[in-house]
């Protein structure tokens, strides 16, 4: 059961009643939703296939080769020529394809030609495409969700490792904290960019993607936690020295039953007020590292890497670029509003009037 | 009579004043500087002194909160000036500690139940419903309602507040409670209320107090011997009546003069006290009340004068009485 203290209930009330906040995490949420069953909606692969008689779903799990739908290839079954064979040949058999029904790496190309094409309904690019024919709209879905998922797995990893040692060096203090500040001060000095330039180019190509991500992210949270100490610190060694907590320690409670069950509680909840900002600096530098190309290994769907195209393709493709910089701002504007209304109806001091 | 419960052998507890890169001390603090006194089972030492002169630190000490730097502490015939923190857990629960403001020492995330309970968890005392029955018993042993356990400590006032911290401090079935000013954040109406419970306690449960007040008038209700504190040193220690009928100390004796009387007609030939406590880092030479006394003579500045028996328990530390006694 959630056992909610009162102040917490008070925080939450607040929170609902600063309606930009409220309906910017509402449509976030919503959109998470949205994100998280994403291949429903936005896929090559047919949501159900009735071939004589029998109902396929493949949109998960293994690939179904074109033979298994009476076509001559042994290759991933093309759904869409599937969809116009099934209607030619008026034999009973039907599929129901996606909203829009193109993965983000398949390349489209009409013609046989790979450039970028207008928007257009007809075609189901509701988008357009990009210079190598593959649909925005995918590429822009599919690219916000692993921004999105990015960002989430950055910010919970620098928070559990920031409040771990931050907190170590505020309850035990002394020599140990002085000498981890000083390795702190020299770590956030190491160029940031220039380390990930450097292990990238070391980094042989032949690592798979999903790999070079999680390096990605290894890196990032590798200089990006110690922002984090510097509040858990300070934070720690002021509640530390509070009776409650000389309380605890004269019942004969322990270290850690004192870190976790009287300190912890009362310093996150100013600490959860920096989370929406710190998911914004992820989404911005994962996209700025896209955009340098130092970010997600290709061909990996990114919003920095669509930024990258649309720039260079301004006036021949200009909705690469509105597209791209509209969903950056959009994502953007609404975590902002998050984090704001979070930390309006979290701090204590209610001086501004912010609906 | 029996052994004493705890035995303070001058204890002395020196801040180090660090400063610089690797945190050299410069200088010392010392907040409590060569106390020694005893406190038999069931007995109340008051102990009385301006803010800053080490009663709460000395308080501190005697829980562990600080490990002292020199002396010793014994509690029931064991030495716990060094004790680690596991040999010192089971000791715990025989000395306890009621604070000051009780807001600062309930945690204010923890509902009222969680606070009472937590002693019985960390000692692995009962189970879940023993532990739920025995936090509404010690609820109404403070004279608070048993539902009182579901809220939250700020809704309730200070003086209610007070008889949690209480609570807490006597679940365990302690046989000291460190009373650090228990009383002084409170309302004057409420203040008695306190003491009066406090007291009752003590009788029920046979409990020994070592009540800190800078409030000579409070000390005087509850306690059965005091003992007067300057600059981290005792300068007199007493039976309470004797201490009241015959302070000796020119300290004591301002202090006992400092307390209201309620007659407005009597114009009081007081001697008000001048200026502050000296610092405890740099104490003045000799006697380190010397600046303030307003007997002090010559050899005051120049030796310190040490505790000697006036009488059968009356000690007092000062040139004068040593003279003339």
């Amino acid at each position: 059961m959630l056992n909610l203290t009162p102040q917490t209930r008070k925080k939450l009330r607040r929170f609902r009643q600063i309606k930009r906040g409220y309906y910017s995490f509402l449509i976030l949420v919503g959109l998470s939703a949205l994100l998280a069953c994403g291949e429903l909606l936005i896929n090559s692969r047919a949501l159900v296939v009735s071939y004589q008689g029998e109902l396929y779903f493949p949109t998960y799990g293994d690939f179904h080769p074109g033979s298994d739908f009476g076509l001559d290839y042994q290759y991933e079954t093309n759904y869409r020529e599937l969809q116009a064979r099934f209607a030619a040949a008026d034999e009973g058999n039907w599929l129901l394809l996606p909203l829009v029904p193109y993965n983000p790496y398949e390349n489209n190309a009409a013609g046989g030609v790979f450039r970028p094409q207008p928007p257009s309904a007809e075609a189901q690019h509701y988008l357009g495409t990009d210079t190598t024919s593959r649909d925005i709209l995918a590429r822009l879905f599919y690219g916000t969700r692993i921004a999105l998922l990015f960002a989430l797995g950055f910010t919970l990893s620098v928070y559990l490792i920031g409040i771990a040692i931050g907190c170590a060096m505020g309850y035990f203090g002394g020599v140990f904290d002085l000498a981890l500040q000083r390795v702190i001060e020299i770590w956030s000095n190491v160029p940031f960019l220039y380390m990930v330039i450097i292990i990238f180019s070391v980094i042989p190509s032949t690592v798979a993607v999903p790999t070079r991500i999680s390096i990605l992210l290894l890196v990032m949270v590798l200089f990006s936690w110690t922002g984090m100490t510097y509040y858990m610190r300070t934070e720690t060694y002021k509640e530390k020295a509070r009776d409650y907590v000389a309380a605890a320690r004269i019942i004969g409670a322990s270290n850690t039953r004192i870190i976790f069950r009287h300190i912890m509680p009362n310093v996150l909840s100013t600490l959860i007020t920096f989370m929406p900002f710190t998911v914004i600096a992820a989404i911005s530098a994962i996209t700025a590292l896209d955009f340098l190309g130092f970010g997600l290994p290709v061909p990996t769907p990114s919003l920095g890497e669509l930024l990258k195209q649309g720039t260079a393709n301004l006036r021949t493709a200009p909705w690469i670029v509105i597209s791209a910089f509209g969903t950056l701002v959009a994502l953007l504007t609404l975590v902002t509003f998050i984090g704001e209304a979070i930390r309006e109806s979290f701090d204590p001091k209610t001086f501004s009037v912010y609906r | 009579m029996s052994a004493p419960l705890l035995e303070v052998n001058n204890l002395q507890m020196h801040f180090p004043v660090r400063e610089g890169l690797f945190l050299r001390a410069r200088a010392f603090n010392r907040a409590v500087d060569g106390v020694s006194f005893n406190i038999n089972p069931g007995e109340t030492l008051g102990l009385v002194g301006e803010s800053g002169c080490g009663k709460s630190t000395l308080g501190r000490c005697i829980t562990r909160l600080y490990t002292p730097t020199g002396g010793s502490i014994h509690f029931a015939g064991q030495d716990i000036t060094q004790m680690r923190a596991r040999r010192l857990r089971p000791l715990r629960q025989d000395i306890q500690m009621i604070f000051q403001d009780p807001m600062e020492s309930l945690n204010a995330r923890h509902t009222v139940g969680d606070i009472l309970e937590e002693p019985f968890i960390v000692h692995r005392i009962g189970d879940r419903l023993w532990r739920r029955k025995r936090v509404a018993e010690l609820l109404n042993i403070v004279g608070l309602p048993a539902r009182s356990a579901t809220r939250f400590p700020f809704e309730f006032s200070g003086g209610q507040r007070q008889r949690i911290g209480i609570a807490r401090a006597i679940a365990l079935n302690p046989k000291l409670v460190i009373c650090d000013e228990p009383v002084s954040a409170l309302d004057v109406s409420i203040q008695s209320q306190i003491l009066n419970l406090l007291v009752d306690l003590q009788r029920e449960f046979n409990l020994a107090y070592l009540f800190i007040a800078h409030d000579l008038a409070v000390v005087k209700h509850v306690s059965d011997r005091v003992a007067i504190m300057y600059l981290g040193k005792i300068v007199e220690t007493a039976a309470s009546e004797t201490l009241y009928r015959e302070a000796a100390h020119p300290y004591t004796q301002s202090l006992i003069a400092a307390i209201p009387v309620p007659d407005p007609h009597r114009r009081a030939q007081r001697e008000v006290l001048r200026g502050d406590v000296p610092s405890p880092i740099n104490p003045p030479q000799g006697c380190s009340f010397h600046p303030r006394c307003p007997r002090a003579e010559p050899q005051c500045s120049a030796t310190e004068p040490v505790l000697a028996p006036l009488a059968d328990t009356h000690l007092a530390a000062c040139h004068l009485l040593a003279r003339n006694g």
